[in-house]
């Protein structure tokens, strides 16, 4: 009797918490299963009709393109927005006056706290044929404007690299606190050795940010399959072919045209295929091996 | 380090080269935001004419006028700061208290409840977001700031991060409280949470930032526009062009206008924001 006084609290207190996570992640899950299984209709019964929805999404060529399209900006992004930060933090590390090095972490890291509706307005307003900065800078030096957002060859390096723009201060501050926390032994050794500065970037310092790296790329890995809102603000009918991506695939079908069984499938396949990618990538980066 | 003067011709050269980087990294990232500033106060005419803006030739707040009143984005603003405020309190409250909890000793139970919220993080929100539309509409949660605000009222990060912070909590104070007869709320609302202020800035700073901007839970469940929230408003406003009729027809300094609104209060809060989110990541990203 003591020992259930003793704890009655802490598992009431835990009760709001469960019942959220039950209602809202775990539930959904499992509905999400159901669902994918079953002829979704919003009044009357709802068959189950096997793998249907699944032969359906399979032979959906537009879903093809969406994971193609995923792929491509998606990996764009994450080895970019994974290697350039490394470049940007050494640099950075390497600057003498603290004024300037603080004004630059700050200012890189502020589209960072942007929305994608904010980034996405800059952007399109920045590139815009009429009036837009970098066509007037076109334009200025006897070129000629360019609608950059309605155009296929730059459809998909402009997803990428608006992405590396909102996010690099952030993975950068990331890798800077793990390179301020070197141990400056490590130079003092490799200093005696005659090590110049370029050699202690390379044998000290990068293999010291390892365990950062991984840390980045995980997380990095686990919002490729992600990519939502982004493209929903960015994207326009002149270019969905080359952005429309899986979670955009499933919006449209589930939301947009209603066909949620067909929709459920193709996210239970993400969701499938982003446990199998954290569990490869787990092992191959040897994740959990070390403390 | 030894100073300027003593270096050799090759590390200045590779030092001033290193500058300029980052000085056109900085510049990538300042023009934009000079640009959307002196857009936005710009007149209506001021704004449509061609021309490289990036140094402001006049203040004029038509655009602003324009984008508040007339179009109305008091009201997404109004409900943004509804859902941002209450979804935020709830968040940290809720985050904390969880974080309070596994942080007991010897709690039967201690590892599996862990477990369980951990394993949410791995569950990506988008990727079910088909279902969880059922679950709100089932729930009566659509088109309600309610329901807003419910959707996020807890993330396995959050908890996580408390739970971080409350470790390095006393447990010998915790304890005298409780031989004083102190229950486990009370000792939790009176130790542990002001003991836990960096903790929970942090986590408020976190919460904060992606209410603010939320924008796929508003997508889906929200269609009544009067219910709009401000990322959803400022992509019918700014972005999408068939949302506007042509006889309204959107300057860029009154969209550039919208964009500075949105950001004010994030900027606003930006100075915390340093001072917290590198520990704050550091202990979320960490590893266990």
């Amino acid at each position: 009797m003591n020992a259930y006084k003793r704890y009655a609290w802490l598992y009431l207190m835990m009760i709001p918490i469960f019942l959220y996570f039950l209602l809202f992640s775990y539930y959904p899950l499992v509905r999400g299963a159901l669902i994918s299984f079953q002829e979704f209709r919003i009044i009357g019964d709802r068959p189950f009709v096997g793998f249907e929805n699944y032969i359906t999404v399979l032979n959906d060529p537009v879903f093809w393109r969406a994971l193609v399209n995923t792929l491509v900006i998606g990996g764009g992004i994450l080895i970019i927005g994974f290697a350039f930060p490394i470049i940007v933090a050494i640099s950075l590390n390497e600057v003498t006056r603290v004024g300037f090095k603080k004004f630059t972490q700050m200012v890189i890291y502020i589209p960072h706290l942007f929305s994608w509706v904010v980034v996405g307005g800059i952007w399109i307003y920045l590139l815009s044929p009429d009036g837009g900065l970098v066509n007037e800078v076109i334009k200025a030096l006897g070129g000629k404007p360019t609608h950059f957002f309605t155009q296929d060859e730059y459809a998909r390096p402009l997803m990428i690299l608006s992405a590396i723009w909102k996010d690099m201060g952030y993975t950068c501050i990331l890798y800077l606190a793990a390179i301020v926390g070197i141990s400056p032994s490590l130079y003092e050794a490799a200093k005696i050795d005659g090590a110049s500065r370029w050699d202690e970037i390379k044998n000290i310092m990068i293999p010291q940010l390892y365990p950062t790296m991984k840390v980045v790329f995980l997380l990095n890995l686990l919002g490729t399959l992600r990519i939502f809102d982004q493209i929903i603000v960015m994207g326009n009918p002149a270019i969905s072919r080359q952005v429309d991506v899986l979670m955009t695939y499933t919006y449209e079908k589930g939301i947009l045209e209603f066909k949620m069984g067909v929709a459920t499938a193709a996210s239970m396949l993400v969701i499938i295929a982003t446990l199998i990618l954290t569990i490869v990538a787990r092992k191959v980066l040897r994740y959990d091996e070390e403390a | 380090m030894k100073s300027w003067s003593h270096w050799s011709l090759k590390r200045k050269f590779f030092y001033s080269l290193n500058i300029l980087f980052l000085l056109l990294l900085v510049l990538t990232m300042i023009i934009p935001l000079l640009n959307t500033l002196v857009v936005s106060l710009s007149s209506n005419i001021e704004s449509m004419k061609p021309g490289i803006k990036l140094f402001p030739t006049e203040i004029n707040f038509e655009g602003y006028e324009t984008i508040w009143r007339k179009l109305e984005l008091w009201r997404p603003f109004y409900n943004n700061v509804i859902v941002t405020v209450f979804g935020t309190f709830f968040h940290v409250f809720l985050s904390a208290m969880a974080g309070y909890v596994l942080v007991q000793k010897e709690l039967p139970g201690k590892k599996w409840m862990t477990t369980l919220i951990l394993l949410t993080m791995m569950i990506p929100g988008e990727s079910i977001m088909i279902p969880l539309y059922v679950v709100n509409k089932d729930l009566g949660l659509l088109n309600t700031l309610t329901g807003l605000i419910i959707n996020g009222l807890v993330s396995g990060f959050s908890v996580l991060l408390m739970r971080n912070f409350f470790l390095s909590v006393s447990y010998e104070l915790a304890e005298s409280a409780r031989m004083d007869g102190a229950g486990d709320f009370k000792i939790f609302l009176r130790i542990y949470l002001p003991l836990a202020k960096p903790g929970l800035a942090t986590v408020t700073l976190f919460e904060f930032v992606s209410r603010w901007n939320h924008f796929t839970s508003a997508l889906l469940y929200i269609n009544d526009d009067k219910k709009y929230t401000l990322q959803l408003a400022l992509r019918s406003l700014i972005i999408s062009s068939d949302s506007t009729s042509s006889s309204d027809f959107i300057t860029a300094n009154v969209r550039m206008a919208g964009i500075i609104i949105a950001l004010i209060p994030l900027l606003a809060i930006y100075p915390f924001v340093q001072k917290y989110f590198v520990k704050g990541i550091m202990l979320g990203s960490g590893k266990e």
